[in-house]
């Protein structure tokens, strides 16, 4: 009973635990989000968000806890994605962050449209390859993909590639709409 | 050799871990192999690119103070729950609903003035839009701790008693077949929360929705509610250290039975009359019909303890437990049930991942 001795430690530990948590995961759970959204201000929101619900409801301590965040900040940030409005908003700002930059506007324009494209399309995926997408691109190894989605680490390659399949699909059903 | 799958292929892309063995040797020597191969890493590539965004850079330090200063200013009515898993949806809309319990238990219930301590449960059926239209009430003022709830496990009773005040733990006298005897004892220190009204805050919070604010009865700005939980104690029987992300926990992640006392909530008002307080709060737009159909069939409410049923997820029946009335919830598939009641000015739970013919024994025979 590892866990119950680690229980009797007090209240404070368990906020000493949570701060570490916090500074080695914060910047990974926030890339997912970033990843899924491609909006670095909104993936923080999401990520602090992630880390508050862990908080309330979770030891830092937990063996799952760094899975449970990388799950979480995918199906949040992707849950935001779907949201129509949300969706609006993100993206007038993006293209009121990108029109400051004065390099080559053409371009920033078709890199804002491609992102634009891939996100919605990325949306459409179902929950769960979508994650499985959005951990690995954003650095994620196979052992951490199998972990946070729960599912044998001989399994990802095969998330992943079917993943990537459906996603290729629906960004060309995207452009040809 | 059978040819490799698309998915060992997928993987030998980029995970050095899959580049050896006799799938690498088997790629070595295979030209079908190879072609399917390059088609593969060719659209990993490709997939990679369309995903790419610019590096986020992140201030930790300053993303961890406000994360805690948003967590000190939204008390949780409730405590962690370290055996609560991610994958159990149902499970953690049960807790989303105890939360909404405490709510209702602030809000709705005192008659004969102004004080509350219920000595019997009944179930009220909620959906999801009451839970959020209750949480939307968070907004309606200031929710302070005059004192936290601890929670804490530990590996004996008298170290559980200890911390919930003498309280001591139920003893179960017999476990149903297939249950862990591993058993962590679980106790929750007293906790007073205190509810202070603001009537500005109301109004921005429903401005900022665009809504308008149900009447507030005379008095209600600075109104306050007090509510005191616990403390409580329990035993969790199962293996808490079960990781999620072994296969099994794909589908159950909880321990496999908690069994728990605690004392009787009790909440009190200042400045308005719970009455005046409930019916603002049923008047909030989102509350289903349901529930409010349920609360005013409510005989005596200043001695019902509410327990919210998820319309959705959960199904209820009242009981006779130990001679008393009891409400059970769930089913008899096993997945999940329980059976709450109050006794001696204690809440008692039983739940778990066992049967409901199971869960109401265990509750009739616990000492």
């Amino acid at each position: 009973m590892n866990l119950g001795a680690r229980r009797m430690t007090a209240v404070g530990s368990e906020d000493e635990a949570f701060e570490a948590l916090f500074t080695a995961e914060y910047g990974r759970v926030a890339g997912i989000a970033n990843r899924v959204l491609a909006d670095p201000h909104e993936a923080e929101d999401v990520a602090q968000e992630v880390f508050i619900d862990f908080h309330r409801l979770h030891s830092a301590t937990a063996e799952y806890a760094p899975a449970w965040l990388h799950r979480a900040a995918a199906h949040a940030s992707l849950n935001r994605l779907r949201g129509a409005r949300r969706r609006q908003k993100r993206e007038a700002a993006q293209a009121l962050e990108e029109s400051d930059h004065t390099l080559d506007p053409q371009k920033q324009l078709e890199v804002s449209e491609d992102r634009r494209q891939v996100r919605q399309a990325l949306g459409r995926l179902a929950p769960r390859p979508a994650a499985a997408l959005a951990m690995r691109a954003s650095g994620l190894s196979y052992a951490e993909v199998a972990q946070a989605l729960g599912v044998g680490i001989g399994q990802v390659g095969t998330l992943l590639r079917r993943a990537e399949a459906a996603l290729r699909k629906e960004v060309t059903r995207g452009t040809s709409n | 050799m059978a040819h490799l799958t698309e998915g060992t292929l997928r993987r030998m892309v980029d995970d050095p871990d899959a580049r050896s063995g006799a799938d690498a040797a088997h790629l070595e020597g295979c030209t079908e192999c190879q072609g399917r191969f390059e088609v593969v890493s060719d659209d990993a590539r490709s997939i990679a690119t369309l995903l790419a965004v610019p590096d986020t850079r992140v201030d930790v330090g300053r993303a961890f103070e406000h994360v805690m200063s948003e967590w000190k200013s939204q008390p949780a009515l409730g405590f962690r729950l370290p055996m609560l898993g991610p994958t159990n949806r149902p499970l953690k809309l049960a807790f989303v609903a105890a939360v909404a319990a405490a709510a209702l238990v602030v809000v709705a219930f005192a008659a004969g003035g102004l004080f509350f301590q219920p000595t019997t449960v009944k179930t009220v059926p909620v959906t999801v839009a009451d839970m959020q239209a209750l949480s939307q009430l968070a907004d309606y003022g200031t929710l302070t701790w005059t004192k936290e709830p601890q929670f804490q496990a530990t590996t004996s009773a008298a170290d559980a008693s200890a911390l919930a005040a003498g309280l001591q733990p139920p003893v179960v006298a017999n476990l149903p077949d297939g249950v862990s005897t591993t058993v962590t004892y679980g106790a929750m220190s007293e906790a007073v929360a205190t509810f202070t009204f603001s009537a500005d805050k109301a109004a921005a919070a429903a401005a900022r929705q665009g809504k308008t604010l149900p009447a507030m009865p005379e008095g209600m700005d600075g109104a306050t509610l007090t509510v005191t939980v616990g403390p409580a104690v329990g035993e969790i029987y199962g293996n808490l250290n079960q990781n999620p992300s072994s296969a099994s926990a794909n589908s159950i992640n909880l321990p496999q039975l908690i069994v728990a006392k605690s004392a009787s909530p009790t909440a009190k008002s200042t400045q308005v009359t719970v009455q005046q307080l409930e019916a603002f709060i049923l008047a909030q737009p989102g509350i289903s019909k349901e529930l409010k159909a349920a609360i005013a069939a409510i005989g005596d409410p200043s001695t019902t303890l509410l327990i919210p049923v998820p319309v959705e997820y959960a199904t209820s029946k009242p009981v006779t437990v130990q001679g008393v009335d009891g409400v059970a919830l769930g089913d008899n598939t096993g997945v999940g049930s329980g059976v709450v009641w109050v006794k001696g000015g204690n809440v008692y739970v039983v739940a778990g991942s066992i049967k409901q013919s199971d869960a109401i024994d265990i509750a009739n025979n616990l000492k």
